[in-house]
C-alpha cells in the first residue's frame, strides 16, 4: 500500500505540466530533479485520496468474507459437507457376511455346510503379466492358459476368472501380485455326502442360495442375514474403533430326519438294483413307521451337488416326491382294507375268481394265472386282480374314492418340499364300473412313492396316519384314524402272507425279521397307449410284530427279462430292511436262520402267480 | 504469590492430564486392535472347525466306512451268526432294544 507520504513525494517530482499544483503542495526538491521527473509524465499524476480509501475498504471487505465463510464452515452452520468428506478418510462400512446354516441328518452329521472362499476376478485392461506369471495364474485357477489369456482379452470392465475357489489359492494368487487381477469374498457349500443323499439335500447356487431340495424348501431358515459395522481405521488401515454396528443374523442349522448310515443302505441297494436289472431309473423311501420321519430318499440316477457345472435337469429330479406313476398291485390293500372296515368282506370271505377272466361292459380284465376260488386273504398274497376288482366293486363308488382320500391318494403330502406332487384319482362320480375295477388294483390311478408309503404306514400303524416330515420330530406328531386297528392288523397278516412261500414275493424275506410288503408291476403309459415298459415296486414293512420301518423301492423300466416287482424291487427291499433294521437295532422276531429256501425261491420259475396288467382294448 | 504458584500447579496438572488423556487415547486404540484381532483369529478358527467338521464328514461317511471294511474283510453282522441276549425282567417281547430310539 502507498503511504499518502510516498504520492506526495512523487508528486514532488511531478514534471512540467503539473508542476505549479506540485510545487504548491511540496516545494521541496532541487531544480535538477524536476528536470529529471518532467522526463515521464506518468509521475506527474496527483491520485485522488478516495482511491487509496477503497483499495483500504475493498481489502478490510474481504477479510470479513474470509472469516466469514471461515466461520460458516467451522463453526457450525454448514458443516456436513466437509465432516462427511473428512470421515470418508478415516471411516469404513464394513460387511459382516452370515453363514447359511449346515444341514445335519437326524444324528448330526453334517450334510451340507459352508465355508468361506474367494471369487478371482479381473478388470482386464488392467492386468500387466507376462507368460510365466500366467501359466502359475492358470495352474492355481485350474484353468488352461488359453483359456485365461481369450478371457483376460475379452473387451470388458469386469470378468470372472474363477468363482468358489478356496481361500487358500486366492491368497496364493493374490502373492503373485499381478496387476488387475483381484478376489472378492463369498461362501462354498460343501456337501460331504455327495450323491447319497443330494435328492433329499438338494444345493445351492453361487450366490449360496438354495436351489433344490431342502436347500430350497427351507431357505429362509437357512440364509444368514449380513449384518455390518462402521469403524475407525488409523493411517495403517488397522481399526482403531467401533462407530456403530449391525449384527450379522446367521442362518440357522437344520436337523433332518434322514439317518445317513440308512440312507446309504437304501443308496446302494436301489442303485445294485438299478444296475443288475439295467433300469432307467429307480428310487427308494424308508420311513419311521412311529413318528412318520423319512429316514431315507434314495434316487438313481444321480449327481453330485459339489460339482456344480454337472447339475443336470433329469438327474436332480426327486422321483419320490415328483414322479407319479401307476402303482399297480401295491395298491390292492387299500380297496380291501376299505371293504373290511365297511363290513362288506372278512378276511376268511370266500370269493370264486375262476376262470380268471371277466368282462365288466365292454372290457375283460384278467389273472396272469387263474387260481379258482380265494379268501380274501389270499386274493391279497396271491394278488388277484379278479379278486379285488369283486371286492372293490362291492362299494360304492363314492365310498372307495373317501377312502383312498382318507389313505392320501390324490393329495399331495405336506412336507413343505419343492415339487411335490398329488398324483391322480379321479372323482368318484366320473367312474365307471371297469374303471373302479382297474382302479383297486392300481390302474387308472397314479401316485408317488412318498404317498404309497404313506399309505403302507397306515396299515403299520394300527390305522393311523401321522404326516410324514423330511426334519426331525421330537414329539410324536398328531395321528388321524382311517383306518380300524382290527382291519389294519388283518392287512398285515395278508400283507404277511404275500411275501411267505406260494405268495407273490419270498424275495422279499429276511433273516431274523417277519416282514410284510406288496408287489407291484405296471405297464407304462405312453401316448395313451400302455406300452411294453414296466415299473416294478414294492412296498412293505418290518417287523411284522411291531412295525418299526417302512420301505418303498420303485424300480423304472427294468430292462433284462425280469421285470416283476417280486424279482426286482423286493429283494432291493429285503437288503434295505435287512441293513437299516439292525443299523437302528431293532430287535429280531423271526427265525434268525436265512430262509433256505430263499434261493431257490429267487429263481423266475418258482414267482409263482404274478399280476398282469390288462391294456385297454 | 501464591495465587502464582497455585496457577502453576493447576497448570502442571492440566499439562499432566492433558498427557494422560494422550496415553490412555492411545491404549484404547491399540487395545481395540488387539481385540480387533483376536475375534478375527476367533473367526478364522471358527471358519478351521467349520471346514475341519466337513472332512470329518466327508472321511467317515457309510460308502467310505464300507470300502475301508471290505479292505480289511469285515462282514456285516447279520441275525443268523448273533447271539442275542434279553434281558430278565424287559422281556424278549419288548419290541425295540434298548437304545434304538432316540
Amino acid at each position: 500500500m502507498k503511504s499518502p507520504a510516498r504520492a506526495a513525494e512523487r508528486g514532488t517530482g511531478a514534471a512540467r505540466g503539473g508542476s505549479e499544483r506540485a510545487g504548491s503542495r511540496s516545494s521541496g526538491g532541487t531544480r535538477r530533479e524536476r528536470t529529471a521527473a518532467a522526463a515521464n509524465p506518468l509521475l506527474t499524476v496527483a491520485l485522488p485520496a478516495w482511491r487509496s480509501k477503497l483499495l483500504l475498504f475493498t481489502l478490510f471487505v474481504a477479510f470479513v468474507a474470509l472469516g466469514g465463510r471461515a466461520f460458516y464452515l467451522m463453526g457450525g452452520v454448514s458443516t456436513q459437507f466437509l465432516q462427511r468428506q473428512g470421515e470418508a478418510r478415516y471411516a469404513r462400512t464394513l460387511e459382516i457376511p452370515a453363514t447359511r446354516g449346515r444341514v445335519t441328518d437326524r444324528n448330526g452329521v453334517v450334510l451340507a455346510s459352508s465355508v468361506p472362499a474367494r471369487a478371482v476376478w479381473a478388470i482386464p485392461e488392467d492386468v500387466e503379466t507376462n507368460a510365466a506369471q500366467l501359466a502359475q495364474l492358470a495352474k492355481l485357477l485350474d484353468l488352461n492358459v488359453a483359456d485365461l489369456r481369450r478371457r483376460l482379452a475379452e473387451d470388458k470392465s469386469f470378468v470372472y476368472l474363477r468363482r468358489q475357489v478356496d481361500v487358500e489359492v486366492a491368497e496364493r494368487i493374490a502373492a503373485l501380485k499381478i496387476a488387475g487381477i483381484h478376489s472378492s469374498r463369498e461362501f462354498k457349500r460343501h456337501y460331504p455326502e455327495g450323491p447319497t443323499s443330494a435328492h433329499v439335500v438338494g444345493f445351492t447356487n453361487v450366490e449360496d442360495r438354495g436351489q433344490e431340495g431342502i436347500e430350497l424348501a427351507y431357505e429362509s431358515q437357512l440364509a444368514g442375514r449380513s449384518g455390518s459395522r462402521r469403524v475407525i481405521k488409523d493411517r495403517l488401515g488397522r481399526i482403531v474403533d467401533d462407530v456403530w454396528l449391525r449384527e450379522p443374523g446367521d442362518g440357522r442349522d437344520l436337523a433332518l430326519s434322514i439317518d445317513s448310515r440308512v440312507q446309504y443302505i437304501a443308496f446302494s441297494a436301489l442303485k445294485a438294483a438299478v444296475d443288475k436289472h439295467n433300469a432307467k431309473a429307480g428310487a427308494a423311501l424308508v420311513l419311521d413307521v412311529h413318528t412318520g420321519e423319512v429316514l431315507a430318499l434314495a434316487n438313481w440316477p444321480t449327481f453330485d451337488p459339489n460339482l456344480r457345472g454337472r447339475l443336470s435337469g433329469d438327474a436332480i429330479r426327486n422321483r419320490v416326491i415328483t414322479d407319479t406313476f401307476e402303482p399297480g398291485s401295491t395298491m390292492k390293500p387299500f380297496a380291501v382294507a376299505a371293504a373290511m372296515d365297511l363290513g362288506k368282506v372278512r378276511p376268511d370271505t370266500r370269493i370264486q375268481t375262476a376262470p380268471g377272466r371277466m368282462t365288466i361292459g365292454d372290457r375283460t380284465i384278467g389273472d396272469a394265472h387263474p387260481h379258482g376260488v380265494l379268501t380274501v386273504e389270499e386274493v391279497v398274497a396271491k394278488s388277484s386282480n379278479i379278486g379285488t376288482a369283486k371286492i372293490a366293486l362291492e362299494l360304492p363308488a363314492q365310498a372307495l374314492w373317501d377312502s383312498y382320500t382318507a389313505f392320501g391318494f390324490g393329495q399331495a403330502p405336506r412336507l413343505g418340499f419343492p415339487g411335490a406332487v398329488a398324483g391322480r384319482l379321479r372323482p368318484a362320480k366320473s367312474w365307471r364300473p371297469i374303471e373302479q375295477a382297474t382302479i383297486s388294483y392300481g390302474h387308472g390311478v397314479s401316485v408317488t412313492l412318498m404317498q404309497l408309503a404313506r399309505a403302507y404306514s397306515v396299515l403299520a400303524r394300527d390305522g393311523e396316519m401321522v404326516p410324514l416330515t423330511l426334519t426331525r420330530v421330537d414329539a410324536p406328531p398328531p395321528a388321524v384314524r382311517v383306518l380300524s386297528p382290527e382291519t389294519a392288523r388283518a392287512m398285515r397278516r395278508m400283507l404277511e402272507m404275500a411275501v411267505a412261500e406260494g405268495g407273490t414275493a419270498p424275495a422279499a424275506r429276511i433273516a431274523g425279521y417277519r416282514v410284510a410288503g406288496k408287489t407291484g408291476t405296471a405297464r407304462k403309459i405312453r401316448n395313451g397307449q400302455y406300452v411294453r415298459e414296466y415299473v416294478s415296486s414294492f412296498v412293505g414293512f418290518a417287523p411284522v410284530s411291531d412295525p418299526r420301518v417302512v420301505i418303498a423301492v420303485m424300480i423304472d423300466e427294468p430292462s433284462s427279462d425280469l421285470y416283476y416287482g417280486g424279482l426286482v424291487a423286493a429283494p432291493a427291499f429285503a437288503q434295505i430292511a435287512a441293513a437299516s433294521l439292525r443299523t437302528l437295532q431293532v430287535a429280531p422276531d423271526g427265525p434268525l436262520e436265512e430262509p433256505k429256501s430263499l434261493l431257490a425261491l429267487r429263481q423266475p420259475a418258482s414267482a409263482a402267480p404274478l399280476l398282469q396288467a390288462v391294456p385297454p382294448q | 504469590m501464591i495465587r502464582r504458584g497455585l496457577m502453576v500447579v493447576v497448570a502442571l496438572l492440566l499439562f499432566a492430564s492433558a498427557l494422560g488423556l494422550v496415553t490412555a487415547q492411545h491404549r484404547t486404540r491399540s487395545l481395540f486392535v488387539d481385540l480387533e484381532r483376536a475375534q478375527q483369529e476367533a473367526r478364522q478358527l471358527d471358519v478351521d472347525y467349520e471346514r475341519l467338521t466337513i472332512d470329518q464328514a466327508r472321511l467317515a461317511q457309510p460308502a467310505a466306512v464300507e470300502r475301508a471294511a471290505v479292505k480289511l474283510g469285515f462282514r456285516a453282522v447279520e441275525p443268523g451268526h448273533t447271539v442275542y441276549l434279553n434281558l430278565p425282567e424287559a422281556s424278549a417281547a419288548a419290541p425295540l432294544a434298548p437304545g434304538a430310539r432316540k
